[in-house]
């Protein structure tokens, strides 16, 4: 084939730029082609997800929070259900009817409800029109609802604390997850708007009882409206918690507190068979409903601290508390017998240093058992030095003091337990007699918590067995199969000889037959204790009372202080009454024969 | 044979020599278009408003198609400066009593519907180009002949460029290098065009460029001094000095060791380095603010990343998620939910992208590529050289529109603005590829008539 009219040569001239010229398309035509291949088949799994992601959004459905129970089974936090009425702008019209907005007005009455569906509306998105609804108002809208169109009424779960002051600090409260939270937490599945436990079991059992939440995912176009729901997704309840708590006894605790001379305190019991923790107060208490509302802020302002878990937070000096620690280690160290006798002329002086006690006329001659009765302390004074610092920190470790008992909780304190080295390292000074005439009655540099000293009277109590403190028995998911089983776990032992554990139970009896504790005896059962006045230099002593009943067949060990509350056996030890009283089912006698109570001041 | 051949109505010969499969390539583009227009119209509301516009654009395009189908295309062949007079006049109006559309006043408004002149422009500037070239492809050897097609293309293009069109323009220049190139123009000739070409507009575009991202080179101070040349002064003055040096330097080392290399080459060179940067100096200054300001868009959407920046992304996610087989006629996600913008228009190809998957749309370009590549055949076939050139003209400006339109929906070119033709809604845009059709077809079926 040629051009018409011209010469052969200028076709075929003709034809070799017409091959490069093909060739040019073909090249890049395999240029776009290939592109298209790079985009639709390399990388199209890429490209899927991120269209998924642009057009759906998620509202989150929050997972309830699981329960917790009491010993007894009572629900201590549970969860109510709210009704929440929201508004949904899937197809419709462009302007809200009339009609409808008169017939939710009537029902919601709140002018905000229409102005925040109105603006549902233009802006497209999914509206919380109006949380807690009466039930009144749920079935007034679900008797509406064809009427209403787009209006739905959705179940939420809320937690509810029934016991909020009782038991504030055993559970703690929840709320929002925070910034910088999130950055450490997200990896465990964590996500911005989160509720968060904050102390107590709340906190400590987070990821269990947590829940998985759920959802709405619903279809966003371009503009940002949302045009359908795609899928719900149920949230599951958390695995619920049986902790070990009476709550009766914990109730009695917490009011008996409340009213105590400074309303600052904590009470610990403990089953000294178990480690089982019945009681945990502290006091003042807080309500964490009002976790999630400004009005919480009253009680990070407050000047006492209701938001201090003085149970395992606080450090106090033991008092003499400790004297069950000196008596023991001398006992058990053969460093004295029980007829070893000193005279106790109100004051001790050593150096020249004067040591007082706490009965300014003083006790006279005693001996061990009596000197342990009345909390005399210049006999104390002497056994302690006879003791020795060493023998002292040694049974003070014993106890497990010095040490956190891993109780279920939050930032719990360790404590401190001195020693010679302690000291040497600490404070670079030289450990001198009065460091241990000091420790033997529990003052000085020995610092502890309230639950450290339960965990003490619980293996007092129980003969030398220590149990690891716990508040949780057992964890069971939403379809009540038990995930988890708390066990009662020996810790380990304090091996004391036989007649130094019947001599101290004796003593310990003593205390509240004809010593300081008075105030706890009951004609019934024999209360065990010791009580405690803990000088501190911030003010008023502190109140200790450390005991267990019945004495004989220990059923709970207790620890009651009364910050800044004056006299163990003139504070601590009534309210430790009222307690038993609960346990044991026996009114509290008012008119009981309290003795020497009044003057009652024991160091 | 003969004499039934002869005894045949012209009709009929006409039928039989008709490139059928060029006829059903087109009519599958045409009919993938109206579905991806559908499909692309549906979350507007009222998508058969939109495809009964396009359906009357085909009908319109399809009269006009045989129309030209039945024309002797050999009818176009003489009247060259009619024709450039006639799309000048076109162009001209348009600036005078044309309607502004997205700032740019290129529409006819007839009320019921508004055209492009510039769509049909670009046709008759194919006829005119193969015309003159048809007529003058002997002088095309000499360089200064070579003016006068490119006054021909500058002459539109500028007249363009003043609505202003930058995208309209893009495929004016492959067009009129490739024609040149088949009628026979020195290759090198050519090459030094397009550099001289490049020089001119690259150094103005270059320099609104970094007037964009003042961080882009200039870190660094060699960079600092290049981005101060291309202001002018004497910062380039200085660097066309070292460069016009260097080259001399070059050759006369060349020289040395005894490669020869005609001196005449260096001169050149150096002289459309010299002529090009002196000349970006007259574009620069040519350019007013507002063309300046739609200029840096068009090079860089980033500067506006709601705009065309965003729509690339949102391109290329639709693209993408398609995958092997995508997510179903009518069911795309960034397009039915609109992430996907102008989707019935400049990205319709997205569309098919995303709803009909790699298989379908890999079929789509391979029918766009048989469309060029029957027109290369019609040029071959053809029985003149005008035919021969305008049908080259035609399938390049098919080939470049294409090219250019999908490499922007892919992210492989800034955002031009350019349609898919046959396939994007545009009514100018469908009627005037559809009669460039019609007159391949009319170089078709004349090609054994002697």
């Amino acid at each position: 084939m040629v051009w018409q009219q011209e010469h052969r040569l200028s076709y075929e001239d003709f034809l070799e730029k017409y091959q490069f010229i093909i060739y040019l398309f073909i090249l890049l035509f395999l240029f776009v082609s290939l592109r298209l291949f790079h985009l639709q088949v390399i990388r199209g799994n890429y490209y899927r997800t991120i269209s998924e992601q642009q057009r759906t959004q998620i509202i989150l459905e929050r997972a309830p929070r699981g329960i917790i129970y009491s010993a007894g089974g009572e629900v201590i936090v549970g969860n109510k259900t709210s009704y929440v009425a929201l508004f949904y702008p899937f197809t419709q019209e462009a302007t809200p009817p009339k009609t409808t907005l008169d017939r939710l007005g009537r029902i919601l009455k709140e002018k905000k409800v229409i102005n925040s569906l109105v603006k549902g509306w233009r802006s497209g998105q999914v509206v919380r029109l109006a949380e807690d609804l009466t039930r009144q108002e749920m079935f007034s809208l679900l008797e509406q609802r064809l009427m209403i169109p787009g209006i739905s009424v959705v179940k939420e779960a809320r937690r509810e604390y029934a016991y909020p002051e009782a038991v504030s600090h055993l559970v703690g409260y929840i709320n929002e997850i925070t910034r910088r939270e999130l950055d450490s937490m997200s990896e465990e599945g964590y996500r911005s708007g989160d509720w968060m436990g904050r102390g107590g079991l709340e906190q400590f059992y987070d990821p269990k009882i947590r829940g998985t939440d759920g959802g709405w995912q619903i279809e966003v176009d371009a503009m940002g409206h949302q045009t359908r729901l795609v899928r719900h997704v149920r949230s599951t309840i958390g695995n619920s918690l049986y902790t070990t708590i009476n709550l009766k006894l914990q109730e009695v605790a917490a009011s008996a507190l409340a009213k105590s001379p400074t309303g600052r305190g904590a009470v610990v019991g403990v089953d000294p068979r178990n480690g089982e923790v019945r009681i945990l107060v502290s006091s003042p208490g807080f309500d964490p409903n009002l976790a999630v509302t400004g009005e919480f802020t009253q009680f990070l302002k407050r000047k006492d601290l209701p938001l201090f878990n003085r149970t395992m937070q606080a450090l106090y000096p033991p008092g003499s508390t400790f004297k069950i620690v000196t008596m023991a280690a001398a006992l058990a160290g053969n460093k004295a017998s029980l007829s070893q006798v000193y005279n106790c002329q109100g004051s001790f002086k050593y150096g020249n240093k004067t040591f007082k006690c706490w009965e300014k006329k003083g006790h006279g001659r005693l001996n061990m058992t009596q000197a342990f009765a009345k909390s005399c302390n210049v006999y104390f004074y002497q056994l302690a030095l006879k003791v020795g610092p060493e023998l002292l920190e040694k049974y003070s470790r014993d106890f497990r003091l010095g040490e956190p008992t891993g109780l279920e909780g939050y930032s719990e304190k360790a404590g401190l337990v001195p020693s010679p080295e302690w000291k040497k390292e600490k404070l670079r000074d030289s450990w001198h007699p009065g460091d241990t005439i000091n420790m033997g009655i529990g003052q000085g540099a020995l610092w502890v918590t309230p639950a450290q000293m339960a965990s003490l009277i619980s293996t007092v109590a129980n003969g030398g067995t220590v149990f690891k403190l716990h508040l949780v028995s057992k964890i069971v998911n939403q379809s009540n199969e038990t995930v988890a089983r708390f066990r009662p776990q020996r810790t380990g032992m304090v091996n004391l000889p036989g007649d130094v554990w019947a001599n101290l139970h004796f003593a310990l009896k003593e205390v509240v037959k004809n010593g300081t504790a008075g105030a706890c005896n009951f004609k019934e059962f024999e209360v065990a204790g010791k009580t405690g006045t803990a000088q501190n230099p911030h003010g008023k002593d502190h109140a200790w009372f450390v005991s267990y009943a019945p004495a004989d067949d220990p059923q709970l060990a207790l620890v009651v202080i009364v910050e800044n509350g004056g006299s163990g056996g003139g504070v601590a030890a009534p309210l430790a009454r009222e307690i038993y009283a609960e346990m044991f089912n026996k009114k509290i006698e008012k008119d009981v024969k309290i003795e020497g109570v009044e003057k009652a001041s024991d160091e | 044979m003969a004499m039934n051949f002869e005894n045949k109505s012209s009709l009929n010969r006409f039928i039989q020599n008709i490139d059928w499969i060029l006829v059903a390539t087109v009519a599958f583009l045409v009919a993938t278009g109206l579905v991806a227009v559908y499909s692309a119209t549906l979350h507007y509301g009222s998508p058969g408003k939109f495809v009964a516009t396009q359906v009357a654009a085909v009908i319109i395009g399809f009269v006009g198609l045989l129309f030209f189908a039945i024309v002797n295309y050999q009818f176009f062949k003489q009247p060259t400066w009619v024709l450039y007079a006639l799309s000048s006049l076109f162009l001209l109006s348009v600036l005078f009593f044309g309607t502004t559309i997205r700032g740019t006043k290129g529409w006819f408004n007839f009320g019921y519907f508004s055209f492009q002149p510039v769509e049909v422009v670009k046709i008759i500037f194919i006829l005119v180009l193969a015309g003159y070239l048809d007529k003058n492809w002997r002088e095309m050897k000499y360089l200064p002949k070579i003016a006068i097609p490119v006054l021909l293309l500058l002459g539109q293009v500028g007249l363009v460029l003043m609505q202003p069109d930058f995208s309209s323009t893009l495929v004016f220049f492959p067009v009129t290098i490739i024609l040149l190139f088949a009628a026979g123009v020195e290759p090198l000739y050519l090459i030094a065009m397009m550099l001289f070409g490049s020089i001119a507009v690259g150094i103005p575009l270059f320099a609104t460029f970094l007037k964009l991202q003042p961080g882009f080179l200039g870190a660094h101070h060699y960079f600092a001094y290049f981005v101060k040349a291309t202001r002018g002064g004497w910062p380039a003055f200085n660097i066309l000095v070292a460069v016009t040096g260097s080259l001399f330097l070059f050759w006369w080392l060349l020289n040395k060791f005894r490669v020869k290399i005609p001196f005449v080459y260096f001169v050149t060179l150096a002289a459309i380095i010299i002529g090009g940067s002196l000349s970006s100096a007259v574009v620069q200054k040519s350019l007013k603010e507002y063309q300046r300001k739609r200029l840096i868009v068009f090079l860089n959407p980033e500067a506006d990343p709601l705009g065309s920046g965003y729509n690339i992304i949102q391109s290329k996610i639709a693209i993408g998620s398609g995958r092997f087989v995508g997510k179903g006629l009518f069911s795309g996600t960034q397009s039915q939910l609109g992430f996907l913008p102008e989707q019935h228009t400049d990205f319709v190809f997205s569309l098919i992208g995303e709803e009909t998957g790699y298989f379908f749309t890999q079929l789509v370009l391979l029918a766009y590529f048989i469309l060029i590549w029957r027109g290369m055949v019609i040029a071959r076939e053809s029985r003149d050289r005008f035919g021969s050139l305008a049908a080259v003209g035609i399938s390049t400006m098919f080939a470049f529109y294409g090219v250019i339109n999908i490499g922007m929906v892919m992210g492989l070119m800034p955002a031009t603005g350019l349609p898919m033709p046959l396939l994007s809604y545009g009514g100018s845009c469908m009627v005037s590829a559809l009669w460039a059709i019609g007159i391949l077809f009319s170089i078709h079926v004349r090609r054994f008539t002697h």
